[in-house]
């Protein structure tokens, strides 16, 4: 028996040729290389700028609500809340950053693992991320270049994704506190 | 090889084995002081346990040593001396190989050789059968001879134990032991007490109370999601349109208070789940303490000493990773006081002391922290030879040495690499140990303080936070911030009276019965406002920790809970001035203040005098972290405020050189604080800088309308740009002048 595509009456031609479309994307091989030389990343911006972070880091992203303010913490310490279980630090990443400007107050904490023995932390941010594919090649060469806790990967059409090493990121926060 | 199903139920039968065998260890030792017939009786039940169950996983060869086990002690049955010393030592030292064979059988590695285990227990054995009732067995050499000599009873007897021993290996599923007649009854009572719990692995529970701790969010989900129907419904109140939404509201309202009642039976099931996991997590201390007894016999028969060691407070349950942790240093302590603290029986007879030295482990649990003293009453640390030590191992320079007062001396001991001992034994002399328990309790968020006295002994206080435990607390708000005070700090609370306040230029004081009190404000402490005197019928707090009193003066008292306080993330650990954080019944977070912080805080008071002081208004989290980051970068003092109400409401008590405000805030917006700020005749020239997310002609107008001296949109607020648009409103309020 064949099976004949059913169209309702009220879809329009552009409706038709969407569906086409994304029927025959659907049907094209998986392009396994393709896969294989990404790295999948959230992004997300901080002011003008676009940053991105492993999305295997990521755990969650959980509204920007019930977090505890603690009075004496530094100014990069937003406060502390309760995930699963656990009591986490929340953080201004622009903070981290270095002080930078924001387009809108952020209303997520994205919730990472930063690779501190599965301790968790949460970092503000203005929307949620959306997952991007950066190529292997860009991350290694931009990973190269990097000094500091921030990789430029600089992507076809000059669109830069600040790639962040979290680990480094609050290596060096724990070292400044050291010094201080 | 084992049965695959067999095998998945090893690493259960490790942890019952392992309980077992603490049990057996502690009779042995009991019994070797004297006999106890009860005690005995749960040494031969625990020996047959082993036996049985071993023989059900299809593990012969340890169902057969255990076997041998029983038999070297079922003789002594129905007499009453002490068991001798020799079959003790026996059988604690096959205890050891048939838990290490049981451990490799479970790892699959290198099984240890069970030979020598069976040799040493035929021959102590058969010296115990020599020994006639009332005389105690030594282990000399008759234990050999009679080894060579079987007698023809033996022998028989022998020969039926390989066949039930072959019967068993053959069926090893089956129990095939019967069990000794007396404890039999007692035996089936506690296999079918057993028959009621389950075994479960540690990282099961963990993730349980997980789970748990999820639950207790949605439900906060739930009451979050309530309110904002109730907001709906308000707004729909609002709108004047009463009749045409009466339907509606109707239905809404039903799905709130329903929403409500799901909510509270939610709660009600997370609160219970917790009582319970609280229950599964924890233990008592001596479940770690006991096992030390072990040690201190072994040590004792090493060392040629005489040892008691005594255990205060072993009921104290505790959260069962916390006593994993523990068990390490404790067992350090208690060693290290065994060889180095106690001196030999004739040494301490000559100093007019027991002969038997005693080794006191005492815990006390006070709100949610632990006390673990463990002291012994030897010889003290000796000074001179901590001194040679730390001479030799170049640990301090000479100089400073001979400068430092005994209390110095003793930390050093903490040192790494420090050893007083020039020889390396067993126990000790390798200089790794005491910097290795200090660090262990500081992993747990503790401290481990000594104090010595020469010829009297040795008492190391372990100090740390106990979780899982509830505390009173109370309740308190300053400002936007609730925060908790632990209740055994807090004498008593009264509100503020003028005539009861001796207010100088620096200082304020209470009179509180015949005695003046240093009167501190909470906000202040927290550097979230400025100085203030307390008002007439501001809720003052008599506090005292470490014989030092204030009043404290908080805005408001919530009221008293007990309250679970848990340590803050290591970001903030280090901040002297909370214990920890709790949680409320809705789920939000309190910080619990250290009492001895509060009043002890006199030398911190001076800290924001003679800077710059700015006041950040916004709602957003995130926003009064950036701005107090560019701020305090740049040297300046911050105080925030989350509302234009509360930005009023410190206006009033304080002074600051700039305030930054966000515009778009609920109920007040950033121009109505403005405004009503210039309404004030001593905020007049006050520059204010608004912050909009919009960076609109319009706005900055609007702006410059209300009476702001400068404007920034958000993304311009990056550190340079926001100090200096601070400079230049402040400059130009200068110039203005």
């Amino acid at each position: 028996m064949k099976l004949e595509p059913r169209f309702p009456d009220d879809v329009s031609q552009e409706d038709r040729e969407l569906l086409e479309r994304r029927a025959a994307r659907l049907r094209e091989k998986p392009r396994e290389s393709e896969e294989e030389s990404v790295l999948w990343a959230a992004e997300f911006p901080v002011g003008e700028d676009s940053y991105a972070l492993p999305l295997d880091t990521l755990r969650a992203a959980v509204p920007l609500k019930m977090v505890t303010p603690v009075p004496l913490s530094p100014p990069h310490v937003i406060g502390i809340l309760r995930f699963q279980g656990q009591i986490l630090t929340a953080m201004s990443l622009s903070s981290l950053l270095g002080g930078r400007g924001w387009r809108e107050d952020p209303a997520v904490l994205l919730v990472v693992d930063p690779g501190l023995g599965g301790r968790l932390l949460a970092l503000d941010c203005e929307r949620i991320p959306k997952p991007v594919p950066l190529p292997h090649a860009l991350v290694e060469e931009a990973l190269a270049r990097a000094t500091g806790a921030v990789a430029e990967v600089t992507l076809p059409g000059l669109h830069q994704v600040n790639l962040l090493d979290l680990r480094r990121l609050m290596d060096r926060r724990a070292s400044e506190k050291r010094d201080a | 090889m084992l049965d695959p199903m067999m095998e998945q139920l090893l690493p259960g039968f490790v942890d019952e084995c392992k309980e077992i065998v603490e049990r057996v260890t502690d009779h042995l030792i009991e019994l070797e002081k004297a006999h106890e017939r009860l005690r005995f009786d749960d040494l031969a039940r625990g020996l047959h346990t082993l036996k049985g169950s071993a023989a059900t996983l299809g593990l012969a060869e340890l169902s057969e040593l255990a076997h041998r086990m029983e038999d070297a002690v079922l003789p002594l049955r129905g007499k009453t001396t002490a068991l001798p010393g020799a079959l003790t030592d026996a059988l604690l030292k096959t205890l050891d190989t048939w838990m290490a064979h049981l451990r490799a059988t479970t790892a699959k590695s290198e099984l240890p050789d069970l030979k020598p285990s069976h040799k040493l227990l035929e021959a102590v054995r058969h010296a115990v059968q020599a020994v006639e009732p009332g005389k105690p067995a030594a282990n000399n050499g008759k234990a050999g001879a009679e080894k060579r000599k079987p007698s023809a009873a033996a022998e028989k007897e022998k020969e039926k134990e390989k066949k039930s021993s072959k019967r068993e290996r053959e069926a090893p599923v089956a129990r095939a032991e019967p069990a000794p007649a007396e404890p039999a009854a007692e035996e089936d009572a506690g296999a079918a007490e057993e028959a009621g719990s389950w075994r479960v692995r540690t990282r099961e529970v963990v993730s349980l109370l997980h789970e748990v701790e999820r639950l207790r969010e949605v439900r906060l989900r739930l009451e979050e999601r309530r309110r904002e129907l109730e907001r709906g419904i308000s707004q729909l109140a609002r709108l004047g349109i009463l009749a045409q939404t009466a339907e509606v509201r109707a239905l809404l309202m039903g799905v709130q208070r329903a929403l409500s009642a799901d909510g509270d039976e939610a709660g009600d099931i997370v609160a219970s789940m917790e009582d319970e996991l609280k229950a599964i997590c924890t233990l008592p201390v001596r479940t770690v303490l006991e096992p030390l007894r072990r040690s201190v016999r072994d040590l004792c028969k090493q060392s040629g000493k005489l040892a008691r060691l005594s255990i205060v407070g072993g009921e104290v349950s505790l959260d069962r990773r916390v006593l994993e942790s523990l068990r390490g240093p404790l067992v350090h302590l208690v060693r290290n006081a065994v060889d180095h603290g106690l001196e030999v029986p004739d040494v301490r007879e000559a100093r007019g002391k027991h002969r038997e030295g005693i080794v006191v482990v005492r815990v006390e649990q006070q709100g949610n922290m632990l006390f673990i003293e463990v002291s012994d009453d030897g010889n003290g640390l000796d000074l001179a030879l901590i001194k040679q030590a730390a001479r030799e191992l170049s640990i301090v320079p000479g100089v400073e040495l001979d400068a430092m007062a005994p209390a110095q001396l003793h930390q050093l001991i903490f040192r790494n690499g420090f050893s007083t001992r020039r020889t390396v034994t067993e126990v000790s002399g390798r200089g790794v140990g005491m910097d290795v328990v200090r660090s262990q309790i500081q992993a747990l968020q503790g401290h481990i303080e000594v104090q010595s006295t020469p010829g009297q002994g040795t008492r190391f206080t372990l100090t740390l936070p106990a979780e899982l435990g509830s505390s009173p607390v109370l309740v308190v708000r300053c400002g936007e911030h609730e925060l908790g005070i632990p209740m055994p700090a807090v004498e008593t609370s009264l509100l503020a009276r003028s005539g009861e306040l001796r207010v100088a230029r620096t200082r304020v004081q209470l009179s509180h019965r015949d005695h003046l009190i240093p009167v501190q404000d909470l906000g202040t402490l927290l550097a979230l406002r400025q100085p203030e005197v307390p008002h007439d019928g501001q809720p003052l707090l008599v506090l005292q920790s470490q014989g030092r009193r204030i009043a404290l003066a908080v805005d408001e008292v919530i009221g008293d809970r007990e309250l679970v306080i848990r340590p803050l993330p290591p970001e903030v650990r280090d901040l002297a001035a909370y214990q920890g954080a709790a949680t409320l019944a809705r789920g939000e977070l309190v910080l619990i203040v250290r009492s001895d912080w509060l009043t002890g805080v006199e030398r911190r008071e001076a800290n924001l005098t003679g800077t710059r002081r700015a006041l950040v208004v916004d709602d957003s989290l995130t926003a009064r972290a950036l701005h107090r980051t560019a701020l305090e970068s740049a040297g300046w003092s911050v105080h925030t405020a989350s509302s234009g109400r509360q930005a009023l409401e410190q206006l009033r008590h304080s002074a600051y050189d700039v305030m930054v405000s966000d515009i778009g805030m609920d109920e007040m917006d950033g121009y109505q604080l403005t405004v009503q700020a210039r309404a004030r005749p001593e905020l007049e020239a006050m520059p204010i800088i608004l912050v909009s997310a919009r960076d609109s002609e319009s706005d900055q107008q609007r702006g410059a309308a209300s009476g702001a001296d400068g404007f920034l949109s958000k993304k311009d607020c990056a550190a340079g740009r926001l100090i200096a648009e601070v400079q230049t409103v402040i400059a130009r309020r200068k110039g203005a002048a």
